[in-house]
């Protein structure tokens, strides 16, 4: 009688024979190269053989960012807490192209039907940073180390199928097959593969969530160089009922938008108009009232008003609004520098959900970032949850490797989750209760949020809570 | 007097000497006597000329001969008055704005509404109660429906002013006779009315605001004309209901509700009947009244105006009025000739 494993290898033997890794990660986003990285720099765990899928032109095309950056700052624009800054930098030792990061000193919320506002002020609280700058300086860091490192990286190759390689035994190593037809099997594998995450479908990790039906509008601006702040470089945030709008600063007269615009028409409005009436109706959502906006987006769909007389419309307006100050140096205060100009090609949109997986962790998988999470992103917080659930998962494979466990047990890596869950969902809860709550005009809702939103402002100890909890400590 | 004071004085006095008949209370009276003298010790030194003396030598005030009470009368004016200024440190936000505090404006409500009530035919009134319940909600409201319709825009923009130069109330005169402005010249003549005699606003703070609540004021005339109401207490109470209805303004509404207690049976009955269902109805059907640019549509056929609002008059006020009068007319004839018949 023939062993099971012997036919096993028959069966198998067709294609080519699998090869052994130790931790498998999917996905070369952020988390996935982080995770790569603090691996290779862990004295504890640089010992172990990491292998790295990318279905995108990782290397070339993310990696020569670093080498080549563009002139101008590509649309993907994340905000870091000074906590995730410390782990890239000092504990992972990445470069990161220091003079395409803008720190900022302070947060302006306000509500867009009444105006009420929340100021936080803390110095260097936040930083704006590419996504690419990030991925590219990890490839530079993984890349540039290469003589001891164990980490190998397949990009342009997506993965095809996962299976158990013993059927019904799910504590059995993963067999992975990439689209260029090697099979790897691995003691570990990771799922940084993003929202629609394979590595979770196969693990059985049930994700909860649901859709915004809402749209992120992406773009990067360009300011005029007269209405930049000298001092106290801001944060922006308008709740207008259909959504977030949010500003943040790049260095020097560059600035990052994301505008959640509720529904399809009016993200898809937004897409299509002239650059220079996307300008203007930028400015619009942060200085006009809901009704202008509304107003404008309607003469825009219907025709009734041609490109340029709307701007017109909205330069008066706003000049009616700027002359309603007795003192000129409030209008600083209240809104943002003045958008002039759109980067060509950088208006993008992309639809809002919200998931979190029920766990992060089975027997021999573990999700991370995005595959285990999805946020709304009015409180910035997507990025520096991954990696905050990098670092904790590092821990927990430094600790398991120390006892000499199995790194891929549940054993070894429920503490990943047990420390990451929490923490995770506060955020992904203030994200969601705050779209819910700033997601209407029904009167008595916006009569309470403001009061209590006005409330908050004067109350220092509430808002240096938020401060901590928004910077991570 | 001062015999008979002394008398009732002595008497207790002897009794607190006489021992103690009195008891507890007899040491209580001895300490108010205590009390007494103390307090006199201590005014003395607070009080005394020896104190105040004290006073004038801290202020500098005791070896200026020379005083020129002229200029010190005037500085302590000026004080007084920087004082008053600095309990109101609010600075008018447009011309003829008198910046009110939050109490001032309820008081301003409560007294012109009583008025109001008793004295509705003093403009000065409603005009009072009508800037003082004209609440930031509700002239928000008024603003962004003038922002969301392209007419509305244009009359934000233009800030125009309804006056008899601006109007050229003259020319009106001679424009054909089915057009709304002739129709409004006549209206003007007929209640005697023209379209300066609207007061200006004073207590409403922010300026944009202020500028909608003069339009709405400004155009009153206009709905009267439009709709050939005239300005007796029963056509101004349908006019109100119209623009309560219509605008939301607060102090139309609360004289719908309360003007109508005031009038005698036959004009209730005839505005429940006819007016204010009229006005309801309107008011719910037309377009906002408040984004209407009147000044353009002096030129057009009243009819057309009318259809383009959606707005149609009610039956003629004073037809009934006449119509009643003759018959109560006809109706004492009957009865004095039916007496004289009997007699």
């Amino acid at each position: 009688m023939f062993s099971r494993g012997f036919i096993r290898k028959l069966a198998t033997s067709t294609k080519s024979t699998p090869k052994i890794t130790d931790i498998l990660i999917v996905g070369g986003g952020p988390a996935g190269l982080t995770l790569a990285t603090g691996i290779q720099e862990s004295p504890i765990l640089s010992k172990y053989n990491v292998t790295l899928v990318d279905g995108n032109d990782l290397l070339n095309k993310v990696g020569d960012f670093y080498y080549d950056p563009p002139s101008y700052f590509t649309n993907r624009v994340v905000s870091v807490t000074p906590q995730s800054m410390k782990f890239l930098t000092e504990k992972l030792k990445v470069a990161l192209l220091q003079d395409r990061i803008q720190p900022y000193d302070g947060l302006y919320v306000n509500d867009g039907i009444t105006d009420a506002f929340l100021e936080i002020e803390r110095e260097e609280m936040l930083y704006m940073i590419e996504i690419l700058n990030i991925q590219s300086s990890l490839l530079h860091k993984l890349t540039t180390n290469s003589i001891n490192s164990r980490v190998n990286i397949f990009d342009n190759c997506k993965v095809k199928s996962i299976t158990s390689s013993v059927k019904g035994d799910p504590t059995s190593w993963p067999l992975v097959e990439l689209a260029n037809g090697e099979i790897y099997k691995t003691r570990l594998l990771v799922g940084a593969d993003g929202f629609n995450s394979p590595v979770r479908n196969f693990a059985g990790l049930y994700s909860r969530g649901w859709k915004y039906d809402t749209w992120g509008l992406v773009a990067t601006l360009k300011l005029d160089p007269q209405s930049l702040p000298i001092y106290k470089l801001r944060g922006w945030q308008r709740f207008l009922p259909t959504g977030p709008l949010a500003h943040l600063p790049l260095p020097g007269d560059n600035a990052s938008m994301v505008w959640s615009t509720g529904g399809n028409e009016m993200s898809s409005i937004l897409m299509e108009m002239d650059s220079k009436l996307f300008v203007k109706m930028v400015n619009a959502g942060f200085i006009l009232t809901t009704t202008d906006i509304q107003y404008y987006l309607d003469a825009f769909k219907k025709g009734t008003l041609t490109t340029e007389q709307i701007i017109e419309d909205i330069d008066d307006r706003i000049n009616q609004v700027y002359s309603s100050f007795k003192d000129e140096t409030q209008i600083d205060e209240k809104f943002p520098p003045l958008v002039v100009d759109v980067v060509p090609g950088t208006r993008a949109r992309f639809p809002l959900k919200f998931s979190h997986a029920d766990s992060y962790v089975t027997d021999r998988v573990a999700l991370v970032g995005d595959a285990a999470h999805t946020t709304h992103p009015l409180v910035g917080q997507g990025l520096n949850m991954g990696q905050h659930d990098i670092e904790q998962l590092l821990n927990c494979l430094e600790r398991a490797t120390l006892r000499g466990q199995d790194i891929g047990s549940v054993l070894s890596l429920e503490p990943y989750w047990a420390n990451s869950y929490g923490f995770n969902n506060i955020r992904l809860g203030m994200a969601d209760k705050l779209h819910k709550l700033y997601h209407t005009d029904f009167t008595p809702v916006v009569a309470m949020r403001s009061l209590g939103l006005n409330i908050v402002n004067q109350l220092n100890p509430v808002k240096n809570l938020i401060a901590d909890i928004m910077t991570g400590r | 007097m001062i015999s008979g004071f002394h008398c009732i004085s002595k008497q207790p006095l002897n009794r607190i000497a006489g021992g103690r008949i009195l008891g507890s209370k007899v040491v209580g009276k001895r300490t108010l006597i205590l009390e007494a003298a103390m307090m006199a010790m201590a005014s003395k030194y607070i009080f005394g000329g020896e104190a105040r003396l004290a006073d004038k030598m801290g202020n500098g005030e005791l070896y200026n001969k020379n005083e020129d009470y002229k200029q010190l009368q005037k500085e302590k004016q000026l004080q007084r008055l920087k004082n008053l200024k600095n309990s109101r440190p609010m600075e008018p936000n447009y011309e003829g704005h008198i910046p009110l505090w939050p109490s001032e404006k309820l008081f301003l409500f409560l007294v012109s509404g009583i008025r109001s009530f008793y004295h509705p035919e003093n403009g000065i009134n409603i005009v009072q109660l009508g800037e003082s319940t004209a609440i930031k909600p509700v002239l928000d409201h008024l603003h962004h429906t003038m922002l969301a319709d392209p007419i509305g825009r244009r009359i934000l923009k233009d800030k125009p002013e309804v006056k008899e130069n601006t109007l050229h109330m003259e020319t009106l005169a001679n424009y054909p006779k089915n057009t709304f402005g002739y129709q409004f010249y006549t209206w003007c003549k007929r209640e005697n009315v023209t379209p300066d005699t609207r007061a200006p606003i004073k207590y409403i703070d922010d300026p944009t605001h202020a500028f909608i609540f003069k339009r709405y004021r400004q155009c009153h005339d206009f709905y009267h004309a439009l709709n050939n109401v005239p300005i007796i207490i029963e056509g101004e109470i349908t006019i109100k209901a119209l623009e309560g209805v219509n605008l939301g303004i607060p102090m139309a509404l609360l004289g719908t509700l309360f003007a109508p207690w005031r009038l005698t049976k036959i004009q209730r009955e005839r505005l429940f009947d006819i007016y204010l269902p009229w006005a309801v109805n309107s008011g719910l059907k037309c377009k906002p009244l408040i984004n209407v640019y009147w000044e353009d549509l002096l030129d057009k056929d009243v009819n057309e105006v009318r259809k383009q609002i959606g707005l149609f008059p009610p039956p003629d006020l004073r037809t009934i009025r006449d119509q009643r009068r003759k018959e109560l007319k006809d109706l004492n004839e009957k009865y004095k000739n039916l007496k004289e018949e009997y007699n």
